[in-house]
């Protein structure tokens, strides 16, 4: 099967940020979560793939399609949904809809965009400018939705909405996902939605992949031990990613929980959460 | 791109009703011989002028170009779909000049060929300002885009009241109509073939630029 996303070896630089040798891989039929922190290069990601940013160096194909040189063909395929609803505050649902025909052509399905707006309760004539953030987001998902994309590129999609819209939002994004062609990369801060609906994680941080693998591989895998400092002293280096030490003790995150527990039956190593996962790779320095 | 053009027309609508209404307000009025037909030649203008680089700020409102570009379309093509948009504008805009000339030749007996030629020169300057507004546009967004617009118009405008002092255009009488009428009439084609330079340039700003 063709990858839906393939990432070698990409470089953006912005002078005091840069990209730096991203590797990334998302097979059709899954959901890839981006995780990292504000600044992390999440967003430049996503914007050097729909190449609304010059990338330094290195390929990225999308559907098998080189994202530069068949940038139109590829665009066909995908369906993009940012931070922001970008459709002016006087247009209306159906107007959204008689712009975007003639812009996917053959592949614009109305019926569905109609059934999409139905579905959200979106009024096909009421002003945007009146509509909610939430409605708003549900609006660009009907709109990226609606020309059958087989990929859908979100970034920071579900910031700022309600539990409950968010939740109709990734119960949208797992039947998107029933399709074994279609996939999702999805950027956000909402470990927790990433946690539900995520196949795989990737973790940016200071513009570099610190962790890319199946989310089940990761919560299997890794582990967080709690110890005293002179434990700590006892355990080598480098079976540790990261350690953070506090006044009441010490904790350090360990990739392989299983080998750990082997070699150091004496340590409790318990399971760690996405986000705790984060919180030790982003806050702390290199042990 | 149709889209894009349509995009265009719908974010304008209410403002583009209003223009017809002023226009049709004023066409009555030379008709009834209270306005001169001076005040259409000079909204035309304004139309020509105006509306595409509204287009522009309504977008960067929106934020509409970072959305265009994840279209599939290609750079060109979101530019092109604006410089139509402006030409479709020329293009109403000189449909109600010339209707509103020759519908007050008839009535009101004015003259038509001096009307065409105040509409024509009219319609140029607003085609100056979308020659040279929109790269601009692009290259600086609307906001810093807008002084220029003003130095369009005023620079002309100081430009011949400095000529006439100098006395530069006391001899413009004695040159025979025959002549100045085609000399004229080059000025707006000088001007419309401005306008695919113009969108070299625009294109060359949009593919050089990042979202």
């Amino acid at each position: 099967m063709i990858n839906s996303i393939e990432i070698q070896g990409l470089t953006k630089s912005y002078g005091d940020f840069a990209l730096q040798d991203i590797n990334l891989t998302l097979p059709g039929g899954a959901i890839m979560g981006l995780i990292g922190e504000n600044g992390a290069g999440k967003t430049t990601l996503i914007k050097c793939i729909l190449n609304l940013v010059r990338r330094d160096k290195g390929s990225i194909t999308l559907m098998g399609m080189d994202n530069l040189r068949q940038e139109r063909q590829a665009k066909e395929e995908i369906g993009v949904v940012l931070d922001e609803c970008f459709f002016h505050d006087n247009l209306r649902p159906r107007d959204v809809g008689a712009i975007l025909a003639p812009v996917y052509r053959e592949n614009w399905d109305a019926g569905l965009y109609g059934d999409y707006l139905d579905k959200f309760q979106l009024p096909q004539n009421k002003l945007i400018k009146e509509f909610s953030r939430g409605m708003k987001m549900k609006l660009s998902l009907a709109a990226a939705l609606a020309h059958r994309p087989k990929l859908l590129l979100l970034d920071e999609a579900t910031a700022g909405l309600d539990p409950v819209v968010r939740d109709e939002i990734l119960d949208e994004f797992l039947t998107f996902i029933c399709d074994e062609e279609h996939s999702i990369l999805i950027s956000s801060h909402i470990i927790s939605d990433l946690e539900k609906a995520a196949d795989y994680i990737t973790y940016l941080h200071g513009g570099r992949v610190v962790l890319s693998d199946a989310k089940d591989t990761i919560l299997d895998s890794y582990g967080r031990v709690g110890c005293t400092a002179a434990q700590l002293e006892d355990i080598q280096k480098e079976d540790l990613v990261r350690v953070r030490r506090g006044t009441f003790g010490c904790e350090a995150l360990v990739s392989d929980r299983a080998a750990f527990h082997r070699k150091y039956p004496g340590l409790l190593v318990e399971p760690i959460a996405l986000e705790d996962l984060m919180l030790f790779i982003g806050k702390e320095k290199s042990k | 791109m149709t889209g894009l053009i349509l995009k265009d027309v719908l974010v304008l609508n209410k403002t583009m009703k209003t223009y017809i209404l002023f226009l049709i307000f004023y066409f009555v009025m030379a008709i009834v011989g209270l306005f001169s037909i001076a005040f259409i030649t000079a909204f035309v203008q304004i139309i020509v002028m105006i509306l595409p680089i509204s287009s522009f700020a309504y977008d960067e409102q929106a934020k509409w170009n970072r959305y265009a570009m994840t279209l599939p379309l290609g750079r060109r093509a979101v530019v092109r779909a604006k410089y139509l948009f402006a030409l479709l504008m020329v293009l109403i805009a000189a449909a109600f000049a010339l209707l509103s000339c020759v519908a007050l030749s008839i009535t009101a007996a004015e003259p038509v060929w001096e009307n065409l030629a105040t509409g024509l020169a009219s319609l140029s300057v607003g085609l100056l300002a979308v020659d040279v507004t929109l790269p601009l546009n692009y290259k600086l967004g609307p906001e810093r885009a807008r002084p220029y617009l003003y130095a369009i118009i005023f620079i002309p405008v100081i430009l011949m009241v400095l000529a006439a002092r100098m006395g530069w255009l006391d001899h413009l009488e004695q040159l025979p109509s025959s002549l100045i009428l085609p000399l004229l009439s080059l000025i707006p084609l000088v001007i419309l073939l401005g306008l695919p330079v113009s969108y070299w340039i625009s294109c060359r700003i949009v593919e050089q630029k990042e979202f």
